[in-house]
């Protein structure tokens, strides 16, 4: 017997009261590391999906260019457009290595499967532009060109969704009857899941002649972006965003929705550490005769102390232990309630688990319980065994 | 023979609100080496007081106390703990055993105060010495008054202590069990601890080698047995 087993089995003489504190502090800690493995995870996400659109700036029509930026990355309909003259000017800046123009339309069609009405993303661009801009897309079944009519290329995720296989055609909506002339290969980010057709013939579709909704800009030297941005802003229509503004918004509108969560969690957390200390007075009160007994048969104040410190250091490590599964387990629940929570949330899994997040959170849980045992601890260290043996009979 | 236990002028006063009560009055009381003594008294004499203060469960009002050569006064919690755990194994009328440890997990337990480990052989020979061999893993709702009140002398006796006090061991136990209790006590003696028992049984108080009266907090007499 040691003093870890004393203080389990004493634990144990109270189950239902032990067992609630130690759900107590479990879901604090889980709340704790979730919100700890989503930081981690949010930025990590939030890089990759701004790299994969493999450019540096964006020119979007004025208007609230960072609302215009994130529709550009998840999707969605600029209400104003930019022009070829546009496209000219930027391309005429010196250092810009590609200027490719897109446009991004939503469009109504039937699921497949369903029969229902789904809202669809789909991208006119020009295809060349398009690979250089991001090298890493591979296609199953082939590319179409830009002079080509009714054709079309699906990200894999739709595709899949969906069941549109190489060489089938779309059946209802504007675009019905285009072919699907190739699959691209799965690339992890929101290409996924849109539809791409020539830049003619998404003007075509959409009666948006000569029109574009943005600009995506590659320059040669990322240390010449903000002097390429400013040059940019003087065009008229055009609305800079740079790569680095756009994740520093975000990361900005994130914090501060972070920074509430944190609020909530330390409430959280100093309320779960009163209710270990209430249950560990009222233990103690409850077991004065018993630590005056321990003290006739030999224990020292320390080691009562020590008891009732192990005791809160078992409650609140089994808490850590149990919290830290939970948000593991339940990290998909957790990010869900987060993203609802958060401005903007990246597509990819948020929650970032790594071993020393773990072993923080097993570490916080002890350290809570050394600072909620040392009062009951040290109180219960200070009786003399007679007063504790009378109080006991009172 | 030495005093292993020399009280002089011992006086406790508790104070309870504003009122003050005199629970020893200048009492002297040697217990020699080897002795069994037992103390007697209507409730409220002062007995368990002593045994209190004889045990370093309570520090006396003034006088002195020496046990087993050591003067106690003025001596820190620390210190007296010390000298607990090396002199005396107490027995309590309720027994006081940890509800969730067995018998042998509370006999163990004054051991792990002591920081001694491997213990197995000396739990196995108090189990035997109290005969609680085979129950050495009941807990305690599962044994009788009688093998309660063994298990806690068992846990006085783990630490071989040389003087075992005991307040009321038999009050809780019926007279057949009160007596196999007190061959336990004479078993105990005659290895040579010396005893000193509180009690209200005037036949068991009779059965040490002298039986102090109390009464009012004074030693009212004190009466040699035929042992």
């Amino acid at each position: 017997m040691n003093f870890l087993t004393l203080a389990a089995k004493n634990l144990l003489r109270r189950r239902g009261r032990t067992l609630l504190t130690v759900l107590g502090v479990a879901i604090a800690i889980t709340v704790l590391f979730s919100l700890l493995s989503l930081n981690s995870g949010y930025q990590k996400e939030l890089n990759k999906e701004v790299n994969s659109l493999g450019v540096h700036i964006l020119a979007v029509p004025k208007g609230c260019p960072y609302e215009a930026a994130s529709l550009v990355i998840h999707g969605g309909v600029i209400p104003k457009y930019l022009t070829a003259t546009d496209l000219d000017n930027v391309r005429s800046i010196e250092g810009i290595e590609l200027a490719v123009p897109m446009l991004m339309h939503q469009f109504i069609r039937k699921d497949n499967k369903t029969g229902q009405d789904v809202p669809h993303i789909i991208f006119g661009i020009k295809i060349d532009e398009e690979r250089e801009l991001k090298p890493w897309w591979t296609v199953e079944g082939r590319y179409f060109t830009d002079n080509e009519t009714r054709v079309m290329l699906v990200g894999r995720g739709l595709a899949d969704k969906e069941n549109l296989t190489v060489g089938s055609k779309i059946p209802s909506g504007p675009f019905k009857d285009f072919a699907i002339v190739g699959i691209l290969n799965r690339t992890g980010d929101q290409d996924d899941q849109f539809h791409f057709v020539p830049l003619t013939e998404a003007q075509r579709v959409f009666n948006k002649e000569g029109k574009i909704t943005t600009i995506a800009v590659k320059v040669r030297d990322v240390s010449q972006i903000s002097r390429i941005s400013a040059e940019m802003e003087r065009i008229p229509d055009i609305q800079v965003v740079t790569m680095t503004q756009i994740m520093g918004t975000i990361m900005n509108l994130a914090g501060s929705a972070r920074s509430l969560l944190l609020t909530v969690i330390a409430i959280a957390l100093i309320i779960s550490a009163f209710g270990i200390i209430n249950t560990l007075l009222m233990s103690v009160n409850e077991r004065t005769r018993e630590f005056g007994v321990m003290k006739a048969i030999g224990a020292s104040g320390l080691d009562i102390g020590k008891m009732v410190l192990a005791e809160t250091v078992f409650i609140t490590f089994s808490g850590g232990v149990i919290g830290t599964i939970a948000a593991v387990v339940g990290s998909r629940v957790i990010e869900g309630f987060v993203r609802g929570m958060l401005p903007y949330s990246p597509r990819g899994t948020m929650v970032s688990l790594s071993p020393e997040l773990i072993g923080f959170a097993l570490v916080f849980s002890i350290a809570l319980g050394i600072v909620c045992g040392i009062y009951p601890a040290f109180k219960s260290s200070r009786l003399t065994p007679m007063e504790a043996i009378r109080s006991g009979l009172e | 023979m030495s005093g292993i236990i020399v009280a002089e002028n011992l006086c406790k006063v508790y104070r309870r609100g504003r009122e003050e009560i005199s629970a020893l009055k200048n009492v002297n009381f040697q217990v020699d080496e080897g002795e069994f003594v037992s103390i007697i008294g209507p409730s409220g004499s002062g007995k368990t007081a002593l045994l209190n203060v004889l045990g370093c469960l309570d520090t006396p009002t003034s006088g002195t106390l020496r046990l087993n050569g050591t003067e106690t006064s003025g001596m820190k919690e620390s210190e007296l703990v010390r000298l607990r755990r090396q002199n005396i194994g107490f027995v309590f009328q309720q027994f006081y055993l940890m509800p969730t440890l067995t018998a042998r997990e509370n006999i163990e337990l004054p051991l792990l105060f002591s920081r001694k480990t491997d213990n197995k052989k000396r739990i196995d020979e108090v189990l035997q010495m109290v005969g609680l061999s085979d129950r050495g893993d009941h807990l305690p709702g599962q044994l009788s008054g009688g093998e309660m009140q063994r298990v806690a002398i068992g846990r006085a006796l783990i630490n071989d202590p040389k003087i075992i006090l005991a307040d009321e061991p038999t009050g809780n136990l019926d007279s057949v069990t009160s007596g196999k209790i007190y061959e336990l006590f004479r078993k105990l003696n005659d290895q040579g601890r010396t005893l000193v028992v509180v009690t209200h049984n005037l036949e068991l108080a009779r059965q040490a080698h002298k039986m102090y009266t109390l009464r009012d907090g004074r030693i009212a007499g004190c009466e040699e047995m035929d042992y």
